[in-house]
């Protein structure tokens, strides 16, 4: 992991986690190279959540490997390096929107010129400049999801994971996210985002497809779905879960 | 730890307040109706007794008796027969049948020139015993009113009790009940305040997106203390200038010291919240921990009464809650007026007490990751 010149965004070795009896993560080996967009898809419980989680050091690893931007997993100098949208709303309901990021902003050590000018960019971006002052109770469910992306972005990181992110939204707002985020790898912004929606890997530089904690294919959408024989990535998923199932 | 991140909490609270009208409202009136409602409901003078006097003396002495009673404390009727009383008594009707006997006045000054004159000098005082603290009022008004009859009559006991106070001259109970609810009100609405905060910091991802970032598990707990240590110290200041302009409070001490025994006792709630959090999911379970924070507090700290009036097999478990530090801490110094050279004891606990729960509560967030 010494080689900073070929440094990968995230890299795990071997990484498990069990709750219980219970294995979320089993045996993962996942390389994501700075600068991608990577999508982790499955169905719910197939420990995206749970890798995300590991990745930006909120579970404790069972056992195995995890480092990201060239530091283990967890280390506090990594965090101010990444960007973390939960899959809950995750703000401050009693706040309003600038409140919120303004708090984002100040934990992240930002100036209040930053922050303000990061934080009308991002307004203008999610189209909420005209809810800047109204507390987070009075808006609605998308317009929350919003503003929780932009809360993740506000002090511009090296590394977004976004868990779920285009959950709730409309097509409209999914579409103009997706060009964001787009706009963020031509920036050099790594970013990995799970998604159960197949049709939005199309979007990712390269996706990885998890069930019951392992990666069971990865590469490029076109190469996953070639190599399955498969017209679509979800017949890909599908017809790759049946062959995991035989014995 | 970083105070500028700690202080991003701080000023997080204070906002979220601006806009939460009812947590506001809690904040600012519960301890005042808390003092408002105890201050006047137990401003410690029973009056208006139901007695019923039955005088079968005709002399001088019983009349005197009856005159100096206090008519403030007795609500005073009289009847003939001492069966009628005593009924008026069964009945509930009358807390005492106060009973003169035939030659009261005679007997009286038969013994006072002869102290082995057998006659009956006895004022029958039949009550119901039910509820002590109606009972103790009247045998006291009957006493003083006697020692006031003996006293007019130039009759001086040889015995008298000098009472010279070296604290406290002047109290009653509203003095002593005050540091006693800026405490409990403190306590107890620093921890439910912060117990469901941090649930609700839980249950809707904040506190996850808060661990994700640079923000470390000390500051966030350190930013909740600081917030709710200047709100209880408002509280306090609320309190002492409602308490001194409506109820004429003494403070002989220095305030400061009290702001800051306040203080202290804010950081052992903020940090006794964020710990019993951890064991509740949800706003409703937190809400069980309630009764497990009022009862002990209430019954067990010397708010109302003083720790030596509970059974010794007990008393250990009040020096286990720290609001008996607090109660005890500010009383010294409101109404003894003593400083940090008698109140460290009381300083040194509360400390104790916050750094252990301080750590225990920053040890169970990073527990957390599981």
């Amino acid at each position: 992991m010494a080689n900073l010149q070929n440094q990968p965004a995230v890299e795990t070795h071997h990484l498990f986690k069990k709750f219980g009896s219970f294995t979320a993560v089993d045996n993962l080996n996942l390389r994501i190279e700075c600068g991608e967009t990577y999508g982790m898809l499955g169905p719910n419980g197939s420990g995206k959540t749970t890798t995300i989680k590991i990745l930006c050091g909120l579970l404790k690893i069972t056992d195995g490997e995890a480092f990201v931007l060239g530091k283990k997993a967890g280390a506090p100098s990594i965090a101010p390096r990444i960007g973390y949208m939960p899959q809950e709303t995750a703000l401050y309901l009693d706040l309003t929107v600038h409140d919120n990021m303004r708090l984002f902003g100040e934990i992240y050590g930002m100036s209040k010129v930053d922050i303000e000018r990061e934080e009308a960019n991002l307004l203008q971006f999610i189209n909420l400049e005209k809810w800047r002052n109204a507390p987070i109770s009075t808006l609605s469910g998308g317009m929350r999801h919003r503003v929780s992306l932009a809360c993740s972005m506000l002090h511009n990181p090296e590394l977004l994971f976004l868990d779920e992110p285009t959950v709730g939204v409309d097509p409209e707002l999914r579409a103009s996210f997706w060009d964001y985020f787009e706009a963020l790898r031509k920036r050099g912004v790594t970013v990995i985002i799970t998604t159960h929606y197949m049709d939005e890997a199309h979007h990712c530089s390269k996706v990885g497809l998890l069930r019951e904690g392992q990666l069971i294919a990865e590469g490029t959408p076109e190469e996953i779905t070639k190599s399955a024989g498969a017209r679509s990535l979800e017949d890909a998923f599908l017809s790759l879960a049946r062959r995991g199932e035989q014995p | 730890m970083k105070f500028s991140r700690a202080f991003a909490i701080t000023k997080r609270i204070f906002r979220g307040l601006r806009h939460d009208r009812r947590t506001l409202a809690l904040i600012v009136i519960a301890p005042l109706l808390a003092m408002f409602i105890f201050g006047v409901a137990f401003s410690g003078d029973v009056t208006n007794v139901g007695v019923v006097i039955v005088n079968l003396d005709d002399g001088f002495v019983s009349q005197a008796i009856i005159a100096n009673l206090d008519e403030e404390t007795l609500n005073i009727r009289y009847t003939d027969s001492e069966q009628e009383a005593v009924e008026e008594v069964e009945s509930g009707k009358a807390w005492a049948a106060i009973v003169f006997p035939h030659g009261f006045s005679e007997s009286v000054m038969a013994k006072l020139q002869d102290n082995s004159f057998a006659g009956d000098t006895a004022i029958g005082v039949k009550a119901d015993k039910s509820n002590v603290n109606i009972v103790t009022a009247v045998m006291r008004s009957v006493t003083d009113a006697m020692m006031a009859t003996m006293s007019q009559a130039g009759v001086e006991m040889p015995i008298s009790v000098d009472d010279a106070p070296v604290y406290g001259k002047g109290a009653e109970f509203i003095d002593f009940f005050v540091p006693g609810i800026m405490a409990f009100a403190v306590f107890l609405l620093t921890t439910l305040l912060t117990l469901l905060s941090f649930v609700g910091e839980r249950t809707s991802g904040t506190l996850e997106r808060l661990r994700a970032s640079p923000m470390k598990e000390s500051e966030i707990v350190a930013g909740y203390a600081m917030a709710f240590g200047i709100i209880g110290m408002f509280q306090a200041s609320l309190l002492l200038i409602v308490g001194t302009l409506v109820f004429n409070i003494i403070i002989v001490g220095n305030p400061f010291l009290a702001y800051i025994i306040v203080a202290l006792l804010a950081v052992v709630s903020v940090s006794l919240g964020i710990l019993l959090s951890s064991a509740a999911k949800r706003e409703a379970q937190a809400v069980q921990f309630i009764p497990l924070i009022i009862l002990p507090t209430f019954l067990l700290s010397g708010i109302f009464w003083p720790i030596e009036a509970i059974p010794s097999i007990l008393r250990p478990l009040s020096y286990l809650i720290p609001p008996t530090y607090g109660v005890e801490g500010m009383r010294s110094v409101m109404l003894r007026g003593w400083g940090l050279e008698h109140i460290w004891l009381e300083i040194v606990a509360l400390l104790a007490f916050a750094l252990v729960f301080l750590a225990a509560s920053i040890k169970s967030l990073q527990r957390e990751k599981g």
